[in-house]
């Protein structure tokens, strides 16, 4: 019994990073159509700003430290969002294609200059020891970084759902999802929506980086892919456009392929491809998200 | 019209002197390390023909294309090292496979389209990886891949001074695979592939089953990336995981972009140049004048990526049509003021 | 000054020429029918007016050109639209959708205006706008294009696939909103059309036809030749 409640919870920590990736990717596609391939280098992006702060801030980790790492990356992983966005974007206005082509480049360019500069290998990021210490639910001992990640990606699921909910830009963005001519054609700039929403993608997916780094015990260019395509399965399974959806299937994802590897190695990876296949061939439009023409 | 007249008869010689090149060791094609490297590239060039019938011209935006080229490579090493057939027999039906497997996972996969369409792919893609990765059923030899046993293909293909001879079979493979994809396009199963890519309403409109046509494109697609698995095996030797990646399909994306997808002899062409200049610029970075460059900037620039990545955004955003569509312009452009 | 100036528009949409050379003005303050048979252009005027596609000629809205503008610039300049098929925001709740469509803080006498005509708006404002009717849909549409200050109100067949009761309700809201504004009514439905409009431009395959005052609407053999009905409902 403590063991399935270690792999449950295991499981549950490894889809609280997944959300936090796949939230982002939702909302950019959700609202502009855009397939941000790109989005994995925001990971990386908030992971390197993250380590390079951390190791200035001294030997001894703190939580403090930590978490300012974690918001300083995803601030800077926000502002790089921007940037791709205004820059390249919004130059390709509709073309949808060719924005998410523009996108593959991106990830290749800031992949290679991140490999170049820091190497490919996987550096040790600091980390407060308390992450090491674990803790008892229920008769399993729980690590304790799982229970940050849970944390951080509820804190996301909140914040998210208070954005849309009580401000004038989540009525903008939850409008533009559903129909985003019509938002124009009230005399609302619907290109605001777009930016907000990039920030805020890169911002989770840089606080993500963060996490991961650590969850994969060490920081490197490489891990953004494999995170990358996880982003997408959970946002495809979850429904496009609906950050609930991605709640959900990220959950789900990370508790199957955590059972998965526990009774065959390996057998993780390749369950989640075939219940992505699955998926998308009886149900295309996913858990949560509206049939799209 | 747009074609220029010369351009076939210097094609033609152009494909003679790559032909004969190898056999005048005085030359650069003369030696066995440009060989090698230029039959990689033909390889490259073919398979990014390949997908680019399948998104340059029918418009099916796949990211699970190497899971064919992969079959092609493993099922023909194992079926070798195995001594389960001969070398010939085992090419064969490893490009058996490939259509076959194509076929199935076409099926599935084209019951959706666009976006969708591009995951299932994409998953279907992964899970060739994760198997060939993983070493299922023992078979596969997981991370490190199988090398191919060199007792059983014939002796013009092993040893260095032999390089030629798989640079041969290399450019045979690449003028088969253009041969055929040629034929394909023009024929009027081709021109129903150009119709689907444009509109696909209209095609049905017609009365013609747009799902045959585009698994049609799929499958031959498919097919010719087995084979094209099979000399891979033979040029480098092994079978590898990398060979199944989704950074393989990326790459041919990247190649079809930057040569052109609407061209047959620009997706050849992206696929060459990408190869060659990966190859190329890893060898360049070893010089000694590259290590005096400071740590910032020449760390970046050993990474093939970048450079290819920023020629990538760039012809996205100012050049979509590729090389081989500039190309086209500038030829337009110099007819019109022939003209006027 | 007329409220609308549209001289010499064409457009073309996907290789087709919809548009050839469309000539007519709004006069302010009076509602002004674009009629015509299904498919001459009519939606596609007022959509081209909005901005949604690329047109040559010229469009000037209170003297002031707009043609070639963006969407939500067009909008804020002082054009209101109710689209055909109402498309509100299903996932929003009615009060979101009006919420969404003020662009002012300072609206308070708008939003008394729009529940003094839809009073069920108000007792409806926390619903969510999938799961109403398709009149009620219909009064959200026609209320949010009510929100702001406008210059022209578009309205693109506001009765269309409304049973014959909310017809009467939409038609009364609509003369009320008329008292006091610019409108551009694209309508099938010709007693409406009789009831309200001041003005009547008729279309023809991509051309304006006939422009001037509405007395010949019950000319029977006028209308049929014009708009291939018989007078009354389609």
């Amino acid at each position: 019994m403590d063991t399935f409640i270690l792999i449950g919870i295991t499981g549950i920590g490894l889809g609280a990073l997944y959300f936090l990736v796949a939230a982002g990717l939702s909302l950019i596609y959700g609202l502009m159509g855009v397939l941000n391939f790109a989005h994995g280098s925001f990971l990386s992006v908030g992971a390197f700003v993250g380590y390079w702060l951390a190791t200035r801030l001294g030997p001894e980790t703190t939580m403090t430290d930590f978490i300012l790492a974690m918001i300083v990356g995803g601030l800077a992983a926000g502002l790089f969002a921007l940037l791709m966005e205004q820059l390249l974007i919004t130059r390709l206005y509709d073309r949808h294609i060719d924005q998410a082509l523009v996108t593959v480049g991106v990830a290749l360019v800031v992949g290679a200059v991140l490999g170049g500069w820091f190497g490919n290998d996987l550096i040790m990021f600091p980390t407060p020891l308390w992450f090491l210490t674990a803790i008892n639910v229920g008769g399993a001992m729980i690590p304790a970084d799982r229970v940050i990640y849970i944390a951080t990606a509820v804190l996301l699921l909140i914040a998210n759902w208070a954005l849309l909910k009580f401000t004038r830009i989540g009525l903008i963005i939850r409008a533009g999802v559903e129909n985003r001519n019509m938002v124009n054609a009230l005399g609302i700039n619907v290109r605001l929506a777009f930016s907000t929403v990039f920030f805020i993608g890169g911002f989770a997916a840089g606080v993500g980086g963060v996490l991961v780094s650590v969850y994969s015990n060490g920081v490197s260019p490489l891990i953004a892919g494999t995170y990358l395509i996880y982003g997408f399965i959970v946002v495809v399974i979850g429904g496009m456009g609906s950050v609930p959806g991605s709640f959900l299937a990220a959950m789900l994802i990370g508790v199957i392929r955590q059972f998965a590897n526990y009774y065959v190695t390996g057998l993780g990876d390749f369950v989640v491809v075939i219940l992505l296949a699955g998926v998308l061939l009886i149900r295309p439009q996913g858990l949560l998200g509206k049939v799209r023409a | 019209m747009l074609r220029w007249k010369y351009s076939r008869p210097l094609l033609a010689l152009l494909l003679i002197v790559l032909a004969i090149a190898p056999l005048f060791t005085a030359l650069p094609l003369g030696m066995p390390g440009l060989q090698q490297t230029m039959a990689v590239a033909f390889i490259w060039g073919a398979l990014a023909l390949t997908y680019d019938l399948l998104f340059g011209f029918t418009g099916l935006l796949s990211f699970g294309h190497a899971l064919y080229f992969a079959t092609g490579v493993y099922v023909s090493c194992i079926l070798i090292n195995k001594e389960i057939v001969s070398w010939w027999l085992a090419a064969i039906i490893a490009i058996i496979a490939s259509g076959v497997l194509a076929a199935l996972v076409g099926a599935a996969s084209l019951r959706t389209t666009g976006i969708t369409f591009a995951m299932v792919t994409l998953a279907f893609g992964e899970a060739g990886h994760v198997i060939v990765g993983r070493n299922f059923f023992n078979l596969t030899g997981g991370e490190n891949g199988i090398a191919l046993n060199a007792d059983f293909i014939p002796q013009f293909w092993i040893g260095v001074f032999n390089t030629k001879y798989i640079y041969w079979t290399a450019l045979l493979a690449l003028i088969i695979t253009y041969v055929v994809v040629w034929w394909v396009t023009e024929s009027s199963a081709g021109k129903v592939f150009a119709a689907l890519r444009d509109n696909e309403q209209r095609v049905q409109v017609l009365g013609l089953n747009t799902q045959r046509f585009k698994l049609l494109s799929f499958v031959i697609s498919g097919t010719l990336a087995g084979m094209l698995g099979f000399v891979m095996l033979i040029a480098a030797g092994s079978a590898a995981p990398r060979f199944a990646e989704s950074s393989v399909t990326i790459a041919l994306l990247l190649m079809v972009v930057i040569g052109g997808a609407v061209t047959r002899w620009g997706a050849v062409l992206g696929g060459i140049f990408y190869s060659f200049a990966s190859t190329r610029m890893a060898d360049l970075t070893q010089q000694e004048s590259f290590t005096s460059i400071p740590h910032w900037i020449g760390g970046p620039i050993a990474e093939p990526a970048l450079l290819l990545g920023i020629i990538f955004i760039f012809i996205v955003m100012f050049a979509p049509g590729g090389l081989s569509g500039a190309y086209y312009r500038l030829r337009l452009r110099a007819l019109t003021r022939k003209s006027s | 000054m007329n409220a609308l100036s549209v001289k010499d528009l064409h457009v073309k949409i996907n290789e087709s020429h919809i548009l050839h050379g469309v000539t007519f003005d709004v006069p302010r303050n009076k509602v002004t029918a674009l009629l015509g048979r299904n498919g001459v252009g009519k939606s596609t005027t007022l959509r081209s007016i909005m901005g949604f596609y690329e047109g040559t000629g010229s469009i000037e809205l209170n003297g002031k050109q707009i043609l070639g503008m963006q969407t939500y610039k067009i909008v804020q300049s002082g054009v209101a639209f109710v689209p055909e098929d109402r498309e509100i925001f299903s996932t929003l709740t009615v009060k979101e959708n009006l919420l969404l469509a003020a662009r002012s803080k300072d609206s308070q006498s708008a939003y008394k205006f729009i529940f003094g005509l839809f009073p069920e708006l108000d007792t409806r404002a926390a619903q969510q706008a999938g799961s109403l009717s398709g009149g009620q849909q219909q009064m959200v549409a026609i209320a949010r294009a009510l929100l702001n200050k406008n210059e022209i109100l578009l309205v693109d067949e506001p009765t269309k696939g409304l049973a014959p009761k909310l017809v009467t309700e939409v038609a009364e809201a609509l003369t009320k909103v008329a008292e006091d504004s610019t409108m551009l009514l694209v309508e099938q439905n010709l007693a409406l059309v009789k009831r309200v409009a001041q003005h009547v431009i008729v279309m023809d395959q991509g051309r304006v036809v006939y422009q001037g005052g509405p007395e010949n609407l019950n000319d029977e053999s006028w209308v049929h030749q014009m708009l291939g009905v018989s007078g009354g409902h389609k």
